[in-house]
């Protein structure tokens, strides 16, 4: 095993509090990537 | 009036059949041909693999919700499509075989105005020698009866460990042109994680053994995405997790034989190695179904219709990697022979893969299939149910709605394990989905920013949330058409 994160990292990724304020951020920016809207491509490079 | 059938009833056609259902008026008919009786949220299949969700949670009889909602069900399987009719039957149709019950065996023709192929994949065991789940100590994850038995065989191995055994756990793919690598990208992390909330982790070496050429590639050619605040590559950022959680890895393996605990495989640089183990989980390659289609004097036509997948509005011209464009992916998912059949989600036959294609010297065709799996699954299925509607209101053909994989952002929120303290997910989103490289030349084909990973609890949470958003959506609650695709 080596390991690739750091304790400080881990406290970050673990930390409920700090993973809260994660979490309505990452749903938010999920959230416009995803309901941001799709569309074609030929057009666009015609 | 119009009729509009729906094959499949996994996320495809389910979004299709509720949207469908909302925007037309009870004249139009509706209805939805599947030989399953329940719908199944498949993204958390994972979690009933490891026990920690039961495959109850993850499902619902279709039957009762379309009854309530005006959506007709036939639980049966499609044979043939006769997309001009025949001498007997003036307009198109379908030959469907009925699995249920009560009508086993039975065949009917069902007509229909529009057509939404929605069958997703065939499950390929068969194009692995000896790969059947449940069986050779070797699992799948790809359904709830599938997971359910991926987790007996797991649980079993973890008594034995707890008594002293050391065991080889491998997960991957099972096939030199297998896709789904995210979901056994999901898995490896939840079993690894099981083993250590069960205190048998220093029991088992485990290996992730996959058809990719580099970690993360994902069926997807890999990307380059955000990571805080920098910027890394996929496979980089899989590998620090796999060493962190003292995963092994085997690249660029097309697994193409398995015994009792043993896999064979053959590598890109040619060698046949071979791999033991006690506990595998090896996902299938997809194929099509094997449908057959006639014309109306019943003359073979399935090359129309079919290519594997069914054919839609994509560039199938055979081109080399180095000319691929997002051009080549379909826009409308349309037929270009039948203009009223359209194959969203898995169904339609992709124009080539995402992922470079490399051959061993042996000549074996090793790499990624594409993934076309839940979210643009269901964005695709929402826009060819979209044109139609607009098609039967303006009584004229309308192709408005457009949705290229080359022009759409796709979220994975891969589970690295369960639990709401103790979880982690790793949620990684890409724009687009194929890459464009033209569009976007000094970051591997891929939007920066709207590209990125983050590994933590909270991607946990958010990948429960979604399963919860998912499976109200789909059983039609209130407001559920809030909820993106």
């Amino acid at each position: 095993m080596t390991q690739r994160i750091s304790k400080f990292k881990r406290f970050v990724m673990m930390n409920p509090i700090i993973q809260f304020f994660k979490f309505i951020f990452l749903s938010l920016k999920v959230l416009i990537i995803v309901a941001g809207g799709h569309g074609g491509t030929r057009e666009v490079h015609k | 009036m119009s009729k509009i059938v729906i094959l499949g009833a996994g996320i495809s056609g389910h979004v299709a059949a509720s949207h469908l259902r909302r925007k037309l008026d009870k004249t139009h008919e509706v209805i939805v041909v599947s030989p399953n009786s329940n719908y199944q949220w498949i993204p958390s299949n994972i979690w009933v693999g490891i026990g920690r969700m039961k495959s109850k949670e993850i499902l619902f009889p279709l039957a009762p919700l379309y009854k309530k909602k005006g959506i007709g069900f036939k639980q049966a399987k499609v044979t043939s499509f006769y997309p001009e009719g025949d001498s007997e039957t003036e307009k198109p149709f379908v030959v469907a075989e009925y699995v249920s019950a009560e009508k086993k065996g039975e065949t009917e023709r069902i007509t229909y105005d529009y057509l939404i192929n929605a069958t997703g994949p065939k499950l390929n065991f068969e194009a692995t020698e000896g790969l059947n789940p449940g069986t050779n100590k070797t699992y799948s994850v790809c359904t709830y009866t599938h997971a359910d038995h991926a987790n007996e065989g797991l649980q079993a191995l973890i008594a034995e460990m707890k008594k002293g055994k050391e065991a080889k756990i491998v997960i991957g793919t099972g096939h030199a042109k297998a896709t789904c690598q995210g979901a056994a990208f999901e898995y490896i992390l939840n079993v690894e994680q099981e083993l250590r909330r069960q205190k048998v982790r220093d029991k088992a070496k485990i290996t992730w053994i996959s058809n990719e050429y580099e970690l993360g590639d994902f069926g997807m050619d890999g990307m380059l995405l955000s990571y805080g605040s920098n910027i890394m590559k996929s496979h980089e950022m899989v590998e620090m997790v796999f060493e962190d959680r003292n995963i092994d890895w085997i690249l660029g393996a097309g697994v193409n034989k398995i015994e009792n605990g043993l896999a064979h495989y053959e590598t890109l640089t040619g060698e046949y190695k071979t791999i033991e183990y006690d506990f595998a989980m090896l996902i299938p390659s997809f194929s099509g179904h094997g449908f057959k289609a006639f014309d109306k004097d019943n003359n073979d036509i399935t090359e129309k219709l079919f290519k594997g997948f069914m054919i839609v509005d994509a560039d199938y011209a055979p081109k080399p990697y180095e000319d691929w464009t997002v051009q080549d992916w379909p826009e409308t998912y349309q037929n270009p022979s039948y203009k009223n059949i359209f194959a969203p989600g898995i169904a339609f036959a992709p124009p080539h893969s995402i992922s470079k294609p490399r051959k061993s010297p042996n000549g074996t065709d090793i790499f990624p299939s594409p993934p076309r799996t839940g979210m643009p699954s269901g964005i695709t299925a929402k826009l060819v149910a979209d044109n139609i509607i607009d098609s039967i209101k303006n009584n004229t053909e309308s192709l408005h709605h457009k949705g290229s994989m080359g022009n759409m952002g796709a979220a994975c929120i891969a589970s690295a394990g369960f639990g709401m303290t103790k979880g982690s997910g790793v949620s990684i989103t890409t724009f687009p989905i194929v890459p464009d490289y033209k569009k976007y030349p000094d970051t591997m084909g891929r939007k920066l920013g709207k590209t990125f990973g983050e590994i933590g609890l909270a991607g946990h949470w958010l990948k429960l949330m979604l399963h919860y958003a998912f499976i109200y959506k789909a059983k039609m609650k209130p407001f559920w058409y809030l909820i993106p695709e």
